[in-house]
């Protein structure tokens, strides 16, 4: 989960623009059944990837916990006819690759193939079948909760996850963001087929869907596939708007003791939603405060001074509901109050002067001069094309991007800061070891 | 200062789920029937080997510098040192301040970083095309100019030392891994952890570094590979303007350290604090770098596919699905490993089941892989799939750089990766049945069980604490 977050940052935070880079063509129409569609063609590869974004997130669970995520689980296990062994069978017969996932927001499936006709013929007949008719069969649904509820156990194996599901729980408290995207224990074991279906029935609707297809096909072959592939879904009722996240009042803090040698420290607000108005400034921020690896002040202090982790970075996670604002690090027991003072006052130093000039013309340089390695493969353009249109950022996002960068000063960046980090109401998280501190 | 890897990027195990990825990662070669773009080799006059691929969609490059140094290099004692020396250059050099290097490539609007695997360590900076100059001057400074210093040093070993926590000593799979391969290999130097272990990392000394890197950092035992939007004939150049004068350094001949042979099945149980069971199982296994018999190499390469390549395989359909006495399970082979490798096994048992009852399936799987011929369908399954992969590896000039380098380095040369997809495809049920019963016996077998301990140790430490 921690992984998947991550990545899915780099999608929204990375995106820039310079004048010498081609921008994707972004092209969009909507199906009779009111699902969106954006398709960007590309040349050079025959390879054609999709992906299909459900509003049908975790957040979407209600009481039964872990619902939406096995759900997604179980597309490829049975389908319109075909087990899911016949499923993988025809997939890799001819080297498709197929998959479904969950975050708290969205439920997404992806989908890659070459597209010789045979091949994306065979392929999206597949992927047809498990979008429009999964058949949840009783023995494989058994299995996949089995291994869910292990996956859930060995939740307590890593004290990384147990630090970022502390942290949801304290932030978001009866928000549905608060919960674990694979559910709980007691919750997981209570959902049954009759759930799913009912899931995938209210969810599972074109009304609810964007598809985004990138790759080496044309804008006819496009439309067909994707006419072919919506026709029978049913349109639906678009998903109701999720519940805003309440304000915090008063930060906390959090120890949970784990017999491990290194602490896992989360130090975390709620602030963005997607599309806020001080995105460009707290994301330039951030490159300078911890989101660019060496050259931010949070690796320079807790890495480089001080030697007291491997790993230390902070970002900004846009949802659609307020995401977090987290900074992290992981470090030797007896050395967590003093990576911990030290990690806040890097943030208070930073929430009350901003960066220095020098600092935010070297972002800038970094985040205009690497604009063209954002978009430099297929995989990359469609991580793109869909945190823009998933977010419901408008189609000439990246054209803007460049300018909005550039144009950001460090008056705005410290205001935003000041306005939208506030240290008081941040939770702290730590999962370690008590031992006697080091000096 | 790699902020990913320490553990060799190629490594195929860890816990569930990679039965893709090991398998995509192993197939990661085009044919040249689908390939425009070839490679370009120049070999300067102190021996810097060049390669340069073409790749023209996007105006972006990648440089990538590949020394023939890593764990496998190193003897007891000095394990983890590799990997310590590559974090240190990023530590300052004659010209360039600590940090400096990577100040740098990010005004540079870069992407940097590095790894030390088993059989090399390697340096890498994306950055758009224009500024391939940019990265090979630096490249060119830290080959030949690095400025070792203690008191960055003390810091950097801190930094190690973290990194080896969180990967190792607070991950039941992973220290379990550490003390598999400690069992399975005797002689062979596979058998220490590429980060090294605890106390050899404490006991290490800013001279041994000096030590390794004046042997070992040398434009003759290393590869410059670029990939992207650049022309093979100014990168020649460029490589000749900023690594042709750096002097060429004599080397004694690394030690063969050959495994010795085998005896009989190898057992342990590793005790962890973990709440599920674990299985590990290796057999000893020849490699294309270490055989002439390239047949086999292939068959096994093949035998992985057919027991772990997708969610149709073997391992997925039999044991996860069908008797499902495995949560997840699945098999790794790396046939470009410098050295005589693992055919490797890992699984999580499902709840109601054991860590014996999961390897009597796997065991099982292996018998009917010596007794049977696999269908003609398995196999096309297998090469469908290695000739769909060679085409989406195209994608990423990184993944195409990175086995150019990484064949060049482990001895085998880059000139391999054009063979294998045809090399695949040419592997026959006859050959793989053969591979089965000649490697997979039980004599070359190491298995290790993890047993979770969770509530037994946490009382017994609350009995210490009292």
């Amino acid at each position: 989960m921690y992984v998947n977050q991550r990545v899915a940052i780099g999608f929204v935070l990375a995106v820039v623009s310079t004048i010498s880079t081609a921008l994707p063509n972004i092209q969009h129409w909507e199906t009779d059944n009111g699902a969106r569609v954006f398709f960007v063609p590309t040349k050079g590869l025959p390879i054609l990837d999709a992906q299909l974004v459900f509003d049908a997130g975790s957040v979407r669970d209600g009481s039964k916990k872990g619902l939406a995520a096995l759900t997604s689980t179980m597309l490829n296990e049975g389908a319109g006819g075909l087990t899911a062994q016949a499923i993988a069978e025809e997939l890799e017969s001819v080297g498709a690759q197929l998959g479904a996932s969950s975050s708290r927001d969205f439920t997404t499936i992806k989908y890659r193939s070459l597209t010789d006709k045979t091949t994306l013929t065979t392929s999206w007949a597949v992927l047809k079948k498990v979008l429009n008719q999964p058949e949840f069969p009783p023995l494989d649904f058994n299995r996949e909760k089995e291994r869910t509820l292990l996956g859930i156990k060995r939740r307590e194996e890593s004290p990384g996850t147990l630090a970022q599901l502390a942290l949801y729980k304290a932030m978001y408290k009866e928000h549905p963001y608060a919960n674990a995207i694979s559910g709980e224990f007691e919750s997981v074991r209570n959902i049954n087929v009759e759930d799913l279906i009912t899931f995938y029935k209210t969810h599972y609707v074109a009304k609810n869907l964007i598809v985004v297809l990138v790759g080496g096909i044309s804008r006819d072959q496009a439309e067909q596939l994707v006419g072919d592939l919506l026709n029978d879904l049913p349109e639906g009722q678009k998903a109701v708007k999720i519940q805003a996240v309440k304000d915090i009042v008063k930060g906390a803090e959090i120890h949970r003791e784990y017999p491990s040698q290194q602490t896992h420290l989360m130090y975390s607000l709620p602030v963005l939603r997607h599309n806020d108005a001080d995105y460009f400034a707290l994301y330039v921020g951030n490159h300078i405060l911890g989101g660019s690896g060496f050259s931010s002040r949070i690796v320079k202090e807790i890495r480089e001074e001080r030697g007291l982790a491997y790993s230390a970075y902070s970002y900004f996670h846009p949802m659609i509901e307020k995401g977090p604002f987290l900074l992290g690090l992981q470090t030797r027991n007896e050395k967590v109050a003093e990576a911990s003072a030290a990690v806040k006052a890097v943030l208070q130093e930073f929430i009350e002067n901003g960066p220095s000039e020098e600092e935010l013309i070297a972002a800038k340089k970094n985040i205009s001069g690497g604009f063209a390695l954002k978009l430099d493969s297929n995989k990359k353009l469609l991580g793109n094309v869909v945190s823009i249109v998933a977010s419901g950022a408008p189609l000439d996002y990246l054209d803007n991007y460049l300018q909005k960068v550039e144009s950001t000063t460090r008056k705005q960046i410290q205001d935003a800061f000041k306005r939208r980090v506030e240290m008081d109401k941040m939770t702290l998280v730590t999962v370690g070891k008590t031992v006697e501190e080091q000096q | 200062m790699s902020l990913w890897l320490s553990e060799n990027k190629m490594r195929k195990l860890s816990a569930a789920v990679f039965i893709l990825t090991i398998f995509y990662s192993l197939s990661s070669f085009a044919s040249p029937k689908n390939v425009p773009n070839m490679v370009h080799e120049k070999v300067l006059k102190n021996g810097l080997k060049v390669l340069v691929k073409e790749d023209r969609r996007a105006p972006v490059m990648v440089s990538q510098v590949w020394y023939k140094v890593g764990a496998s290099y190193e003897h007891d004692g000095i394990t983890g040192l590799s990997h310590v020396l590559e974090h240190m250059m990023f530590q300052g050099t004659e010209n360039l301040e600590p940090g400096e290097f990577s100040k740098i490539i990010a005004e540079n609007g870069g992407r940097e970083n590095a790894f030390t695997g088993a059989d090399y360590t390697a340096y890498f900076q994306t950055m758009e095309a224009s500024r391939l100059e940019v990265s090979m001057r630096l490249e060119a400074e830290r080959m030949q100019k690095l400025k070792l210093q203690e008191k960055e040093f003390v810091k950097e070993l801190q930094v190690v030392m973290e990194e080896r926590r969180m990967r190792t000593e607070d991950k039941p799979q992973g220290q379990t891994y550490e003390y598999f391969k400690a069992l399975a290999y005797t002689s062979s130097p596979y058998r220490n952890p590429i980060i090294g272990w605890m106390q050899d990392l404490e006991e290490m000394k800013l001279v041994d570094l000096e030590v390794w890197y004046k042997r070992w950092y040398a434009p003759n035992n290393a590869t410059l590979v670029v990939a992207g939007d650049v022309q093979a004939a100014e990168v020649f150049k460029l490589a000749e303007q900023y690594f042709g004068a750096i002097a060429a350094v004599e080397f004694d001949a690394v030690k063969t350290r050959v495994e010795v042979p085998q005896l009989g099945i190898r057992r342990a149980v590793v005790k962890q604090k973990a709440k599920s069971p674990y299985l590990l199982m290796g057999y000893k296994v020849p490699v294309l770098n270490s055989t002439d018999n390239e047949q086999d190499v292939y068959a096994l390469e093949v035998l992985s596919g057919i027991l772990s390549g997708g969610g149709s395989s073997r391992l997925a359909s039999n044991l996860v699905r069908g008797a499902q006495v495995a949560a997840s399970v699945s098999a790794g082979y790396d046939m470009n490993a410098r050295l005589p490798t693992l055919f490797l096994f890992d699984g999580i048992p499902s709840e109601s089941r054991t860590l014996k009852e999961l390897e009597m399936a796997i065991n099982e799987q292996i018998k009917l892989l010596q007794e049977a011929l696999v269908t003609a369908k398995e196999l096309d399954r297998i090469k469908a799939q290695v000739i769909a992969s060679a085409v989406y590896e195209k994608d990423s000039n990184f993944y195409q750089a990175m086995q150019l380098g990484m064949l060049e380095t482990v001895g085998v040369g880059w000139q391999k990766e054009s063979e294998y997809v045809d090399k695949v495809k040419s592997v026959t049920a006859e050959q793989i049945q053969a591979a089965a019963g000649k490697y997979l016996i039980e004599d070359h077998l190491t298995v290790v069980h993890m047993q979770p301990q969770s509530d037994v140790l946490e009382e017994k430490e609350l009995a210490d604490v009292r």
